[in-house]
């Protein structure tokens, strides 16, 4: 078949004519015939057609034999060429390992990083939350007077919103806390949600084994069931199916394990394991106590055409109703609605939508740079190109093959960068950048391989083509003669094009330095805000004091005075302290504050300020100076008179130019407190953000069951950490003990999240940097290459190598400048 | 012709076309000439039934096709057997045989009693 096609060709027979001449060649010859048998010719050419029958018929049935046949030998002929030129590529490829290189390494940065960035912003922002009716679901949230939004509501405020709002079809509550878990193995700490019965219906949670939680487990004295989470279950309970029925202790209540939530299965709050709210007598609508004491996550589902300023309105009405009725609790306090998809994402989209803008920058850069690369070899190759042309490839014949090989390249290019995108985001899930929400949505996504892909081939396929279609138009002989002067063609037009793109991505590269080096300067800006105690020489663990043995304040402080004294007995150790929260540990709780016998303060002043609980050593073990006054001591014990310490912050807000020591305060008890002294600023969030009004009160007076023990030693602290659990395990081995870390580890992580940010634009600026500079190199490297002939003969002329040099050096500054200028 | 040629049996041309090629390549009219002498014209072989089957044929790669001289240097299509196509010479000629003979058995065959 092969012979017949070169043969068909050679002599250009169209299926048509070929038809044509086989059947005419067949008539006359039958002819000859009956005329050799001596019929008159006339007769026998009648005789002979008569014979052949329906001739046109015929002809027609074998034109489209024909045309068939040929197409299947198209296609065959096709995917022959293919694989020739397939097989050309590699061997190009093989051929110019430096050029195939520094273009797959190029197309795979560039790829790689788009799709790792683009992941991370699309599991996080883009992708809907993993809840059902995502986008009607809002978190209700109180509005204070000043404007702040507060997450959480009180349960009666809970009861009375879910009992009067009109705007919204189902209102649930979450109620997420630390508990103790024992009766599985090691006593431990998990993440618990106390839900309301409808929120599992609500979101759409899913139960993998055993049943959801029925509506009457809400009752008091009905609420001993207990969902496991998923991850808890594989965890703890090795996944054993048989886990039904079994039971765990908490707090001294015996929970029967009811069910197993599904693989994938969130609530909007963390949890590992879910427990029914127990709707004791303080989920009361019509009862002013316990309205504020915030606790409860609330989500609601809107009903379907209500919009985001008709909730707002219902949810104020409703406000000012309870204002009325509970102007004790309630006085200038209403709700608000948010999005629940923005409660969750939170403040992570502008620096998300700025890497992405990086990432753009890279890729654009990588296009740039592999455009080059292609540019450069196609001028290089201007030759052969010619030369192919000339033994009688076609034109499309050539374009096919070029594009072939910058198909090859973008593939594989595409398919190393999907390689380095599938790791780097592992990388980035694994790396957990601080607070990151959503994580564990990030994924590759399909969209994403279609895209970065679709780019990469995009970007070989154009500007493979350009070298393709320049050589093309030339004249064949112009193509030869230029072949046999110099290494390439392309000419000036060419060059400058070059020089363009690589000026491009010079200056694209320039901006993501400006960028990173800017997101440096003020991450080193931020480490080095003094946070106002000494990080270092100090561990810290977290202890929970829960069960039967501490069920009233005098037995959890009696535990926690021993731990202190046996503690600090230990050798090294040069204070210990307790308290309820960390520096760079969050505000901890937040309460109204006045100064006693002080004019009422305009209503727009937030009037709220941070609460505490330090032992006497707390601000001695975190390292935090004492300005004026006192500190507490062990004489400040539950029954004797109030006493609290300010912050700097406080002093400076509430007694401006005054003296605060022996000042008495009020803060969510009508019973004053008395100001015995004032304690430096101590950064309660990020580096980034001012401390706030802050008060302490002793831990005897403000006893926790959460503790954080802070330890500072004169020697090498996480020395210390086993021995400091060694002396809480002899105290009570039934304590859930979190590991000990050291007090620098709260200063890293709070600005864990600017840090990631940081690392990851300098990254991309690095990449693209380099990148850029290789675009330079091809060009420089090119340009030199080309004049190579001149450059012998001029030396040849006399021209010393420093001549040689400053000019090609002129070039690269003629470079230098245009980026300077764009 | 005068008793009307029986038809030709579907897939009998085209055995017929492969044996005569079997001798060495010839073109379309020589194909039909070896067929109506063989056959003493007793089927009716028409040339808008043969040149199909040709082609159909060449399609399926049993024969090849080529531009060549006639015996009276005249351009014409010579159609030759290709390897395929001679192994299927092999195989049809040797199934007609018993597909024949099997019908000629029954036809002599005495009733069932």
């Amino acid at each position: 078949m092969a012979r017949w096609t070169r043969f068909r060709k050679m002599f250009g027979l169209e299926p048509k004519g070929d038809v044509d001449a086989e059947i005419d060649f067949h008539v006359e010859m039958r002819i000859r015939e009956l005329i050799e048998d001596g019929e008159p010719p006339e007769r026998a050419r009648l005789l002979a057609l008569r014979r052949f029958g329906d001739l046109d018929r015929t002809r027609q049935e074998l034109i489209v034999i024909n045309e068939r046949r040929r197409r299947h030998m198209d296609r065959a002929e096709f995917l022959t060429e293919l694989k020739q030129d397939l097989g050309y590529a590699i061997r190009m490829m093989r051929r110019t390992p430096g050029f195939t290189a520094a273009a797959l390494l190029t197309l795979a940065l560039g790829v790689g990083a788009n799709s790792a960035i683009f992941s991370v912003v699309n599991g996080v922002l883009l992708q809907s939350l993993p809840f059902k009716d995502a986008e009607r679901l809002h978190l209700v949230q109180m509005l204070y007077p000043d404007g702040t939004r507060y997450t959480s509501l009180s349960a009666p405020d809970f009861m009375s919103v879910r009992a009067d709002a009109r705007v919204f079809e189902q209102i649930e509550a979450i109620d997420q806390r630390n508990v103790t878990m024992l009766g599985a193995g090691e006593p431990r700490e998990i993440d618990a949600a106390f839900v309301s019965g409808g929120l599992f219906d609500m979101l759409g949670f899913k139960i993998a084994t055993g049943r959801g939680f029925r509506p009457e487990e809400n009752k008091p004295g009905q609420s001993q069931v207990v969902i496991l989470g998923h991850g808890l279950w594989q965890r703890v309970f090795g996944g054993d199916p048989g886990v039904l029925g079994k039971s765990i202790t908490s707090a001294g209540i015996t929970y029967t394990i009811v069910g197993v939530a599904a693989p994938g299965a969130a609530l909007p709050e963390a949890a590992e394991a879910y427990f029914p709210i127990e709707f004791g007598p303080i989920y009361d609508a019509t009862t002013a106590q316990g309205r504020r004491g915030e606790f409860l996550t609330v989500v609601a589902r809107a009903k379907a055409d209500a919009n985001e300023s008709a909730l707002d309105g219902d949810l104020k009405r409703l406000g000012t109703q309870l204002q009325s009725a509970f102007p004790e609790s309630n006085d200038g306090l209403t709700f608000t609605s948010k999005p629940l998809r923005e409660f969750m994402i939170g403040d992570v989209r502008r620096p998300l939508y700025v890497l992405f803008g990086a990432v753009g920058f890279v890729l654009l850069v990588a296009c740039v740079n592999v455009a080059n690369l292609l540019l450069a070899r196609g001028s290089a190759r201007h030759g052969e190109l010619s030369v192919r042309a000339a033994v009688g490839a076609g034109r499309g014949r050539l374009i096919r093959q070029l594009i072939t090989e910058s198909m090859l390249l973008g593939l594989i290019g595409g398919a190393l960068g999907l390689g380095i995108a599938y790791w780097s985001t592992q990388a980035l899930i694994a790396a957990r950048p601080a607070d990151l929400p959503r994580i564990d949505d990030i994924r590759l996504s399909s969209t994403v391989v279609i895209f970065t892909l679709g780019l990469s081939l995009l970007t070989s396929l154009i500007f493979g083509l350009v070298p393709a279609l320049q050589v093309t138009n030339q004249h064949l002989l112009l193509g030869l003669q230029e072949s046999g002067r110099s290494s390439g063609g392309g000419g000036r037009k060419m060059h400058r094009l070059r020089s363009t793109l690589v000026v491009a991505e010079m200056a694209l590269a320039v901006i993501l330095l400006t960028g990173a080096g800017l997101l440096i300067r003020s991450f080193i800006a931020l480490t080095q805000v003094d946070p106002g105690f000494q990080p270092g020489g100090a561990i810290t663990l977290r202890v929970t004091l829960q069960g039967a043995e501490y069920a009233n304040g005098d037995q959890i402080r009696n535990r926690v005075d021993q731990l202190i004294t046996r503690v600090r007995e230990l050798p090294q150790v040069t204070a210990v302290g307790v308290g309820s929260i960390l520096p760079l540990g969050g505000l901890g709780a937040l309460n109204d504050f006045a100064v006693e016998g002080a004019p009422p303060p305009p209503p727009e002043v937030n009037q709220e300020i941070a609460v505490a609980g330090a032992s006497p050593d707390y601000f001695k073990a975190i390292g935090a100076p004492l300005l004026r006054g006192r500190m507490f001591s062990d004489l400040d014990q539950p029954k004797s008179p109030p006493v609290v310490l300010l912050n700097e912050a406080a002093a400076k807000k509430w007694f401006p130019n005054q003296d605060p020591i022996g000042r008495k305060v009020l803060s969510s008890s009508p019973i004053p407190k008395e100001v015995v002294g004032i304690v430096g600023d101590v950064l309660q969030r990020t580096p980034g953000e001012p401390a706030v009004a802050q008060m302490f009160a002793p831990y005897a007076q403000r006893t926790g069951r959460t503790i954080r023990l802070i330890v500072r030693t004169n020697g090498d602290p996480m020395a210390m950490a086993s021995a400091v659990r060694e002396q809480v395990r002899a105290l009570d081995p039934n304590l859930p003990l979190a590991e000990a870390t050291p007090l620098a580890d709260v200063v890293s992580r709070s600005v864990a999240r600017p840090r990631f940010y940081t690392s990851l634009l300098t990254l991309f600026a690095a990449v693209a940097l380099i990148l850029s500079a290789t675009g330079i190199f091809g060009v420089m490297s090119y340009s030199v290459a080309q004049q190579s002939k001149e450059i012998g003969i001029r030396m040849a002329l006399g021209a010393r190598a420093a001549d040689v040099l400053r000019s090609v050096l002129g070039r690269a500054v003629g470079l230098a400048d245009q980026i300077n200028r764009s | 012709m005068n008793p009307p040629a029986p038809e030709i049996l579907r897939g009998t041309l085209d055995l017929l076309i492969l044996k005569a090629l079997s001798w060495g390549p010839s073109h379309g009219y020589a194909v039909a000439r070896w067929i109506e002498h063989a056959t003493n014209d007793a089927l009716a072989v028409g040339e808008g039934t043969l040149y199909p089957a040709l082609h159909r044929l060449e399609e399926r790669g049993w024969i090849t096709a080529s531009w060549g001289a006639s015996e009276n240097n005249r351009q014409a299509k010579f159609y030759a057997l290709t390897r395929k196509g001679r192994t299927q010479l092999r195989a049809q000629t040797a199934s007609w045989h018993r597909y024949a003979a099997a019908v000629f058995a029954a036809l002599d065959a005495p009733a069932l009693d």
